[in-house]
């Protein structure tokens, strides 16, 4: 065969490089800006809605693992459980004294629970409690809470023998006292006791927010109220916590050890973070959704954009452009539609958690996996939104392609 | 397949192209069309609606495939070529013009010439400088910057000219150029015609206007897919 014209054939290719698909892809987004910032919406609100979601769920897991820490997983609760026996059963009065005989125990306080009212004043009838129980506490009790202060002090040796009175952060709250500086007194099982300290929240005994604490002599000699401790709060190292755990009920009633339960304070925490994580895995869910929704809106855009830029397709397949490069175009413009999203969505989920945490005083957390995961699946959708429309394109007939009407 | 290459004495030859469209109902298009374009022709291809010169101009610039028959372009077969190789002869040896333009909009007239070289693989910078000249060879040197919607029809039909004529094709196919244009526009757009054909341009001018073809130095008529009568002046 006379091949002699042939060489200058040879290199008869259709050629175009990166960055000139990048400039054609992002052409059709250039001219049609309203547009495209409309048909990334959807996108935006997916992914800002799944980095808000993990990374306000990392923050306030992160607070809450904050918290755990401060606090310590080391306290235990000791109370009287139900037994065999028909009548109820009470921890004996000694049992703070027998659990302070365990090795790895630092720290035993008790408290109890006294049936009576407490109001602001005695005029307020009697029903009227807001929820708020008197207990009677060892002195220690701040401090096997590793509580504190949020006004005043605590009981010592000298006021735990008066009708004083330290209350938890929501009855202090519900009875609208907010320092103890106006020496204020509070009508207390039909005695006045003077408030001397409010305590903050205490996490790890939630009951005892909701509580006006005395003494335990106070309590005898005011209230006429002579009862064995009724909860026990135990401080163990940390290492030996187990072991406690397992002795415990035979220390404190070595005949009906069945009787006594022990529970781990913490554990209310940590199932609180597990409960958030079940929260987390539903809005996971709706963000989910709404990034399938902006899938969608990407498709539809890209079809409606295939056909009206038909006689753009067919001139640019006259110009010498390949099936190929025509997908490329669409599908090239379709990643950035939806990076851009992406991108978009990132920056407002970062913004909403940040806004989020500061408020709420969070460490501000947002994990990397989010931020890339996002990116990654604004690309993934690009492409799969983008897939079908630039299929289409590449094999719309040229000479259909350029018809006018 | 006949891919045997000729000798590049022509630009653009056809031998016996038939072109039926399976239909329902069976069209035959064009039937058995043979005809050569030498180098430097200004070719007139005059038909009225329905004679098959549009699907002879879509066979004639490789956007669509003859149903028999063989045709060369620059002594190379292109019938039984791939889609892709098919592509790679529009975007070096094949011009158009419609009579639409086909300007893309958002683009300048200087990218838009520039565009006519996007598939080539010639660098950007290349592109520009070329398209520079070309505009300013169709006389609109000083209107690069401007967006289509910013010029009238006779320049924007300038600038889809100066578009293919940019990658130096074999020939340039043009649709009906002037069918949008006024007759001012289309005097002055067939005087530049006549002016790149004078400076070797190949061009084939399919229209159902005879005025136009006036400027043509030879005229094929089509009639119902067939050639009816082949006139030199």
């Amino acid at each position: 065969m006379n091949d002699s014209t042939g060489n200058k054939f040879t290199d008869l290719h259709s050629k175009m490089g990166l960055r000139d698909t990048f400039s054609v892809g992002s052409s059709g987004l250039r001219t049609r800006r309203v547009r495209a910032a409309l048909s990334v919406v959807g996108i935006t609100i997916g992914i800002a809605a799944l980095v808000g979601i993990l990374g306000l769920s990392q923050s306030g897991s992160a607070d809450l693992l904050k918290d755990l820490d401060a606090l310590g997983t080391n306290l235990l609760t000791v109370q009287a459980g139900d037994g065999f026996r028909s009548q109820q059963a009470s921890l004996s009065s000694d049992a703070t004294a027998m659990i302070d005989r365990i090795g790895p125990v630092y720290e035993v306080s008790a408290t109890t629970k006294i049936a009576g009212g407490v109001f602001l004043n005695d005029l307020i009838q009697d029903g009227r409690t807001k929820g708020i129980t008197i207990v009677a506490a060892d002195l220690n009790l701040l401090r096997a809470q590793r509580g504190s202060l949020k006004s005043g002090k605590f009981l010592d040796e000298m006021t735990s023998q008066f009708p004083f009175v330290v209350l938890g952060s929501v009855a202090a709250e519900r009875l609208g006292i907010r320092n103890t500086s106006g020496k204020q007194k509070i009508w207390l099982k039909k005695k006045w006791f003077m408030v001397i300290g409010i305590m903050e929240p205490l996490p790890l005994a939630a009951d005892l927010d909701r509580s006006a604490i005395v003494g335990y002599p106070a309590a005898g000699k005011f209230l006429e109220f002579e009862e064995p401790p009724e909860i026990i709060y135990v401080r163990a190292y940390p290492e030996h916590i187990h072991d406690v755990r397992s002795v415990m009920p035979a220390t404190v009633n070595p005949e009906n050890p069945e009787e006594v339960q022990v529970g781990r304070a913490s554990d209310v925490l940590e199932a609180r973070i597990a409960a958030s994580d079940t929260f987390l895995n539903l809005f996971v869910g709706l963000g989910a959704v709404a990034l399938l929704v902006g899938t969608i809106g990407i498709a539809n855009v890209m079809v409606i954009a295939v056909i009206e830029r038909r006689n753009e397709i067919g001139l640019r397949r006259a110009l010498g452009a390949t099936k190929f490069h025509i997908a490329s175009q669409f599908l090239t413009e379709s990643l950035l539609l939806s990076v851009l999203g992406g991108i978009t969505g990132v920056v407002v989920g970062i913004s909403v958690t940040a806004i989020y945490a500061i408020s709420r005083d969070w460490s501000i957390v947002i994990p990397v996996y989010v931020i890339a995961g996002g990116i990654l699946s604004s690309i993934l959708i690009g492409g799969i939104a983008g897939f079908y429309p630039a299929m289409r394109a590449a094999n719309m007939s040229p000479t259909e392609a350029l018809r006018t009407k | 397949m006949n891919l045997e290459n000729r000798s590049p004495q022509f630009a653009l030859e056809l031998k016996e192209i038939s072109k039926v469209y399976p239909g329902p109902p069976v069209v035959q298009a064009l039937s058995d069309v043979s005809m050569s374009v030498t180098h430097g022709e200004l070719l007139g291809i005059i038909g009225s609606s329905g004679s098959g010169k549009t699907t002879l101009l879509h066979i004639m610039g490789t956007l669509s495939i003859p149903s028999s028959g063989s045709m060369f372009i620059d002594g190379r077969n292109v019938v039984g070529m791939s889609d892709k190789q098919l592509s790679g002869v529009r975007s070096q040896q094949i011009g158009f013009v419609f009579q639409e333009f086909f300007l893309l909009p958002g683009f300048s007239a200087l990218e838009n010439v520039a565009n006519g070289l996007l598939y080539s693989g010639i660098p950007s910078d290349e592109r520009m400088e070329r398209a520079f000249e070309m505009l300013g060879r169709v006389g609109l040197g000083h209107r690069g910057n401007h967006l289509p919607n910013e010029l009238s029809g006779g320049e924007q039909q300038r600038v889809a000219v100066a578009r293919a004529l940019v990658h130096n094709p074999s020939f340039v196919l043009a649709d009906e150029p002037t069918g949008n244009l006024d007759s001012e526009n289309t005097a002055s757009l067939m005087e530049l015609f006549s002016t790149l054909n004078e400076e070797g341009t190949t061009v084939i001018l399919i229209t159902h206007d005879l005025e136009v073809a006036k400027s043509a130095q030879r005229k094929i008529t089509l009639r119902d897919g067939r050639v009816d009568s082949d006139l030199s002046r």
